[in-house]
């Protein structure tokens, strides 16, 4: 009997030493994310930090888009979170594209935008239910039109 | 009685008054109480928050080389600075432009996929990073070893992009942000720059387009570099810009808006914007502005 005592106990502590778990960095993510991104020419990452809340925090960037060029919107949630981020893309008060489609529910690990205007807009990020995350969001170029 | 000691007392008061607004004093700080803390000679500070949102607003070289690239526009070694000017560059504030305008080039030339100047170039970058102590988070043997064999070319890209925005990340994070703000000038002068010499030699009206959009750009980018105004050399490239801004007042960009269309196709969800941007300059006006970004970008370069 104490011999299987012994063994158990000698078996949960090898077990605890092999079966390590990683936090994800952000630079994990980011290689993720490159994935998602699949053939685009990466051109500037953002890493969203959020704590939980109710209404839902929200991250802001801004970027320059150029008219006449495919860009490709990525995100990549940490695991070591709860939260799953959700990306849109505006131009002053104006929604013009998001990885979350309300009306299906569905999400989007990427969105492409074709852009005709060359200006500033503005990228919301936020998880969804207001829960606490970690997350990349990656741009890149697609290609011209 | 009454009424004159009042008359009186209102015209001594009337011209004790107007002698403290009096237009031939010199009124100095003496003459007020000012709190000490309030004396200091820095200018006037926006919000690093601010900073960070101004600075993502002006755009990375590789999309000006993508949309010259995308018109088959072939690549002109000429267009590029030549390394050898960087011997011209000594002051930290030469060098973070020139980081800038070799930094565009790079972008250039890895956008081509000239894996024979890349070396050249990053070696330039690598010196003048070292030069204002960010060499470190310039990845020199990733992009000389991907470079030299030829490896995928997209990782050129990424590694370059990430070394410049890690740049960037400490020279505002070491209070430094000035300097940032000169390597993004760096970059801004030279992709109009090669615009450019491509709207001159190739004629397309998308470039010429190119140009004058860089109206919206330069607007964000003068906000930036006012900023560090209290700065003798950045005061001097805000003058040097401002010769250029200057002739942007002659192009008048229009907006029609629509709405975007979402299409989904293969699983890949694209949003197509619906917005019609026009710009309305003269042949005159995008001349003169090419002849002055030429020479200013020039005149930056010898230092």
């Amino acid at each position: 009997m104490k011999n299987i005592f012994l063994f158990s106990l000698f078996s949960i502590i090898l077990s605890g030493w092999t079966v390590t778990t990683y936090a994800q960095s952000e630079d994990d993510l980011i290689e993720i994310c490159g994935m998602i991104a699949q053939d685009a020419t990466f051109l500037k990452d953002f890493t969203i930090r959020l704590d939980a809340g109710d209404p839902p925090p929200i991250q802001r960037f801004s970027v320059i888009l150029k008219k006449g060029i495919k860009y490709r919107f990525s995100v990549c949630n940490s695991n070591d979170y709860e939260g799953r981020v959700i990306l849109q893309l505006f131009d002053n008060n104006r929604l013009l594209a998001t990885t979350y489609v309300v009306a299906s529910g569905k999400d989007y690990p990427s969105i492409d935008y074709d852009c005709s205007k060359t200006g500033a807009y503005h990228l919301f990020f936020n998880f969804k239910e207001g829960k606490p995350g970690l997350a990349v969001g990656l741009l890149s170029l697609v290609e011209t039109m | 009685m009454y009424r004159n000691v009042i008359l009186l007392i209102a015209t001594v008061l009337l011209a004790t008054s107007c002698r403290f607004f009096d237009s031939n004093r010199n009124l100095s700080r003496e003459d007020f109480d000012i709190p000490e803390g309030l004396l200091d000679e820095k200018p006037l500070e926006v919000a690093s928050e601010v900073i960070d949102d101004m600075i993502q607003n002006v755009s990375s070289p590789v999309e000006m080389a993508a949309i010259i690239k995308g018109l088959k526009i072939p690549f002109n070694r000429d267009y590029i600075a030549n390394t050898k000017d960087m011997n011209n560059l000594n002051t930290s504030f030469q060098k973070a432009v020139g980081l800038g305008i070799y930094g565009a080039d790079l972008g250039y030339i890895n956008m081509y996929e000239r894996t024979s100047l890349v070396i050249n170039h990053i070696t330039t970058i690598k010196s003048l990073a070292d030069g204002i102590q960010v060499g470190q988070f310039f990845d020199f043997n990733s992009l000389s070893r991907i470079a030299t064999n030829r490896e995928n070319i997209d990782s050129l890209l990424l590694i370059s992009q990430q070394s410049f925005n890690r740049i960037d990340s400490y020279l505002r994070e070491t209070n430094r942000a000035h300097l940032s703000v000169v390597i993004i000038a760096g970059v801004w002068i030279e992709g109009l720059y090669i615009a450019s010499r491509v709207a001159e030699d190739a004629k397309h009206p998308r470039i010429d387009e190119t140009i004058g959009e860089q109206k919206v750009i330069m607007s964000s980018l003068m906000l930036l570099l006012n900023n560090y105004k209290g700065d003798p050399n950045v005061s001097k490239l805000i003058s040097d810009f401002e010769e250029i801004q200057a002739l942007y007042k002659d192009v008048r960009i229009t907006y029609e808006y629509g709405d975007p269309i979402p299409v989904e196709k293969d699983g890949v969800l694209t949003f197509k914007q619906n917005d019609t941007q026009t710009i309305i300059m003269s042949d005159e006006t995008l001349n003169n502005i090419i002849k002055k970004v030429q020479s200013v970008r020039n005149k930056l370069l010898i230092g």
